[in-house]
């Protein structure tokens, strides 16, 4: 009899700790309570792209579709496709995410996917395909590595015009040396790793992805390793660099915010940096005039690594797929959220007809020119370790490549040792 | 120490179970889980998982990131066991006085035990970034460098508690010992040689069991400092890793695999722990 | 030589409290003057910093602090009943199996919680408690109990049980006995497994980032974490968020200092 008093007593101790299960939840009847649907949205935060920015387009979409309720959930840092997946290893995948890379999730059916007539408003209905499927909406072309610079720095080393070919770069380059400026910035440091990639970016672009689009396709599908020449050629420019002295190496801990800052400051003479960097300089002008240009081939090609996507993914999920999809499509085509966007983190929205405000600033400008230029001359590549889709490499390689370009920006491995460590990176993925 | 009492105990197993309970299906559970995982190709996005022996445990084995990540672990660990255990005990002999200053000092020493190790990281890394107040040599951005400052973070975080731990060990040693080990003219050396440290073992056992515990667990600080970097793994720990390949990233049964690793490593250590805290007489 | 002992220890005690200065001087300071002067005193102090972070449109901070409070009230009190209870049992049982049932207790006091998280989300999304306070607090007791259950067997070992048994001829009920003669014997144990415990539930950061997940919000640590990346060019900020983060867990400990230096002294170290 006792015993058993005992064992009841705890046995309630128990269930009153499960017992307040809905806890932080939102309660069930709150989802489908009025005939709305609350849906999750995973976003993140910037310094070009505040709470404040989401808050009130989620607010403006959700006007346009009536029946959704979105409850806005935050990354814990910049790397949203990283944490997209830490919630699917928990069964958390959100309703709806934006710029998360959908490899994998899409093969693994946790995506819906978008249909042709979904599509037919977007200037680039196939961009980031997974086996010939979309499902990240194209929204946006967004240059990922160009060359931004310090016109003081370039006056003071008295470079006239920006280099036209890759040895007038590396000559500029000794100049600014030679003038006692650090020429190219480096970032990367604390949870910022990506920050690190944007020169190799730029190389892997002029010298292997121009002449060959496909090759993370080749590389996937094993008649590349990353020993091809042209691979090599692209790492060892950014070797060279650091062996140069032409690399500021103490920037690899600096955050990715703080890499702008410094550069702002006059750390170095160029920042290789994505579009977003033309707003950020456009909104809050630096001390000295910017200006910017493509990275620079061998034989003078203005080469823009770029990508197109960013825009908007469904889990296959959802509450209600229907209603998701509606949203993604509305938070797409409305006109002021992608405004915002454009002015915030200067991308360039791929909605057929769109035209960006009419009052964006001067480097935004400059930075579409140039884009519009390489649309034209075919110079527009992919962005290593940033594409996505059938074109790009698994999603697992994405930290090993970041680590590894650190390595070769500090001058720890060369062009052969970061390729041989590439090529065992991917065999201990199979 | 363990009693066999006259009633039967048998009667307050009702009150062992909703511990044991959870224990087992949170922890037991999961480690079961996760070891299974080592013998299968789980991967995230994959339709089917097969079993695939010990495939997982040989590619693991012949990747030297997992060697490297290892060593990580154990470097990190054995700064963080050795130097705040030795540190702590100077500091604690120059402290033992419990006059207003030293208590007050005590606590300065306390403080950074109490803060979670993002923050200390936060803290760090705003001083040792370039620009910062102690940017002096690359602390985070030398790949030679970087780990030994991580470790040195989490030392100065553990200093305080084993000299609190140490003070605590301290003020248990009857002052009769010294006054008679002075009568007997023994300097200072050979009173700390043959009374203190006799005295304080079990101080030291209980510094080192949970300086262990931190070394091995150590996370967060390498996520907010330098996110396993600079360059590829130089600062990544197996915790991290695990975490790196089998939460954020798709390889659910090679990080299995390798969390596998680090339990047996775990339980190899703590049957050691056991048989010394046993011996030095920590009551269990 | 004599006054050597106080100034080596002062400034000793300077030296290593340099990070602290830093983030309290730092966070009553503009942006500006921490990068231009970052030693110096904040003269004069500004509040604009700790007003940015506690007015936050978002209201994290104090959504956070919300959880927090929850997550490790509700874990430290289970936890020092359970593993109360736990020990107790443990330590007095004759039964064969409590010997290998404490070995398998202590090792997993080294278990670092990243190795099986994953696996613990799964088992939690299976009964439903993933994404909710209930669903960390089972975590953190079940990965806790082994030092609550450590610290407590050390203690019982050194009470009498003739203390019980005389109890128990009295006629209490085993539940009387435990809670009105076993319990309070167990206090000063009590004060060190809740004030460790408080800390380190308060500090977690793994096990609240993911099992709290996104929908239930964050604990006031993951909101710093959360935190960096948006306030990494205004470190005045971040200092202030890191400084009311940490306060609550520092009063705990300076209200229970006393005891926990007594709990040291008496359970832990014999």
């Amino acid at each position: 009899m006792r015993s058993r008093l005992t064992v009841t007593l705890a046995a309630l101790l128990t269930v009153a700790l499960a017992g307040c299960t809905q806890g932080g939840k939102p309660a069930d009847s709150a989802k489908s309570g009025g005939g709305t649907v609350e849906l999750t949205m995973l976003t993140f935060e910037t310094p070009n792209l505040p709470a404040s920015l989401w808050d009130s387009a989620i607010a403006r979409v959700e006007q346009k579709v009536p029946g959704v309720k979105i409850k806005k959930l935050v990354t814990p840092n910049v790397d949203r496709t990283t944490y997209a997946k830490q919630l699917a290893s928990s069964g958390q995948l959100p309703d709806i995410m934006i710029a998360v890379n959908p490899q994998g999730f899409a093969e693994g059916g946790q995506l819906a996917e978008f249909t042709q007539d979904d599509l037919k408003d977007f200037a680039d209905p196939t961009s980031g395909a997974i086996k010939g499927k979309i499902y990240q909406l194209p929204t946006n072309a967004q240059p990922q590595s160009l060359l931004y610079y310090n016109k003081d720095d370039f006056a003071k080393a008295k470079i006239t015009a920006p280099p036209k070919t890759w040895a007038e770069f590396l000559a500029d380059c000794g100049k600014l040396k030679a003038a006692g400026i650090t020429p190219i910035a480096v970032g990367g440091g604390g949870q910022d790793t990506f920050a690190s990639m944007y020169t190799w970016v730029g190389t892997v672009g002029t010298d292997v992805y121009l002449s060959d689009p496909d090759f993370s396709k080749q590389i996937t599908d094993g008649s590349k390793t990353f020993d091809d020449p042209a691979f090599v050629k692209a790492t060892d420019k950014v070797a060279q660099l650091a062996k140069l002295g032409y690399l500021d190496k103490q920037g690899t801990s600096r955050s990715y915010a703080d890499h702008e800052k410094a550069f702002r400051a006059g750390s170095a003479a160029m920042y290789p940096m994505g579009s977003w960097f033309a707003t950020s300089a456009d909104n809050d002008k630096p001390k000295f005039g910017v200006g910017v240009f493509a990275w620079p081939s061998d034989d003078g090609k203005a080469v823009v690594p770029n990508l197109t996507g960013g825009g908007l993914s469904v889990s296959a999920k959802a509450e209600n797929v229907d209603l998701a999809k509606k949203f993604a499509l509305e938070w797409t085509k409305d006109k002021e959220t992608s405004d915002a966007f454009t002015k915030a983190d200067g991308t360039f929205n791929t909605i057929k007809g769109y035209q960006p405000p009419a009052d964006m600033g001067p480097l935004f400008k400059e930075t579409l020119a140039i884009y519009n230029q390489a649309v034209k001359d075919q110079t527009v590549t992919p962005a290593l370790s940033i594409e996505q889709g059938d074109n790009g490499l698994p999603a697992d390689m994405t930290v090993p490549v970041q680590q590894i370009a650190v390595e070769v920006l500090n001058g720890k491995s060369d062009a052969k040792a970061a390729v041989t460590k590439l090529n065992k990176e991917y065999a201990s993925l199979k | 120490m363990r009693r066999s009492s006259s009633r039967s105990v048998r009667e307050f197993a009702g009150f062992a179970l909703p511990g044991l309970f959870l224990y087992g299906l949170l922890v037991l559970v999961p480690i079961g889980w996760t070891v299974v995982l080592g013998f299968t190709d789980r991967n995230r996005f994959a339709a089917a998982t097969h079993w695939v022996g010990f495939d997982q445990f040989q590619r693991l084995f012949a990747d030297d990131q997992f060697w490297l990540v290892l060593k990580n672990t154990f470097v990190v660990t054995a700064i963080v066991v050795v130097v705040p255990n030795a540190l702590g005990l100077a500091i604690a002999l120059l402290l033992n006085s419990n006059t207003l200053l030293y208590r007050l000092l005590r606590s300065v020493f306390f403080t950074p035990v109490i803060l979670s190790g993002i923050v200390v990281s936060v803290i760090w890394q705003s001083m040792l970034r370039p620009g910062g107040v102690l940017d002096q040599v690359g602390w985070l951005s030398d790949p030679s460098i970087a780990l030994y400052s991580i470790s040195g973070i989490i030392c100065w975080q553990m200093l305080g508690f084993c000299v609190v731990v140490y003070l605590a060990g301290l003020n248990g040693v009857p002052r009769e010992l010294y006054e008679a080990a002075i009568v007997d003219g023994a300097g200072w050396w050979r009173r700390f040689g043959s009374i203190t440290w006799p005295m304080i073992a079990s101080a030291v056992t209980i510094n080192t069991v949970m300086l262990l515990i931190s070394g091995f667990k150590v996370y967060e600080h390498i996520l907010v400092l330098t996110n396993g970097g600079p360059g590829r793994n130089t600062t990544a720990s197996i915790a991290f890793d695990v975490i790196e390949k089998g939460v954020r990233g798709d390889r659910i049964g090679f990080a299995a695999a390798e969390a596998t690793v680090m339990l047996a490593i775990i339980v190899a250590l703590s049957g050691v722990v056991l048989r010394v805290l046993r011996r030095r007489e920590v009551h269990l | 030589m004599k006054a050597l002992r106080p100034i080596g220890a002062v400034a000793l005690a300077a030296l290593f409290f340099f990070p602290v200065y830093v983030v309290v001087t730092g966070m009553l300071k503009p942006v500006k003057d921490i990068q231009s002067s970052p030693l110096g005193l904040p003269m004069p102090p500004t509040t604009a910093n700790l007003g940015a972070v506690l007015g936050r449109e978002d209201g994290l901070y104090w959504s956070a602090l919300l959880n927090s409070v929850q997550i490790t009230v509700l874990s430290v009190v289970a936890l020092t009943l359970l593993s109360a209870m736990l020990a107790h049992y443990l330590v007095r049982s004759t039964a064969r199996w409590t010997r290998p049932a404490l070995l398998m207790l202590l090792s997993g006091l080294m278990i670092p919680p990243a190795v099986i998280l994953q696996p613990i989300t799964q088992v939690l999304g299976a009964v439903g408690l993933m994404n909710s306070v209930v669903g960390v607090v089972c975590a953190n007791v079940a990965y806790y109990l082994p030092f609550g259950v450590f610290v407590f067997a050390g203690f019982i070992g050194g009470v009498p049980v003739e203390m019980e048994e005389a109890a128990s001829i009295d006629g209490a009920s085993r539940f009387r006995l435990f809670w009105q003669v076993v319990f309070p014997t167990l206090r000063p144990a009590a004060a060190s497994v809740m004030i460790f415990l408080g800390v380190w539930v308060w500090n977690d950061f793994l096990t609240p980032l993911i099992v709290l997940g996104p929908e239930s919000g964050t604990t006031v640590t993951v909101g710093v974490y959360r935190s960096v990346g948006e306030y990494s060019t205004n470190f005045g900020t971040l200092y202030a968020f890191s400084f009311l983060a940490s306060l609550p867990v520092l009063l705990f400990f300076v209200a229970l200092q006393k005891q926990f230096v007594a709990g040291l002294t008496a359970g832990a170290v014999k």
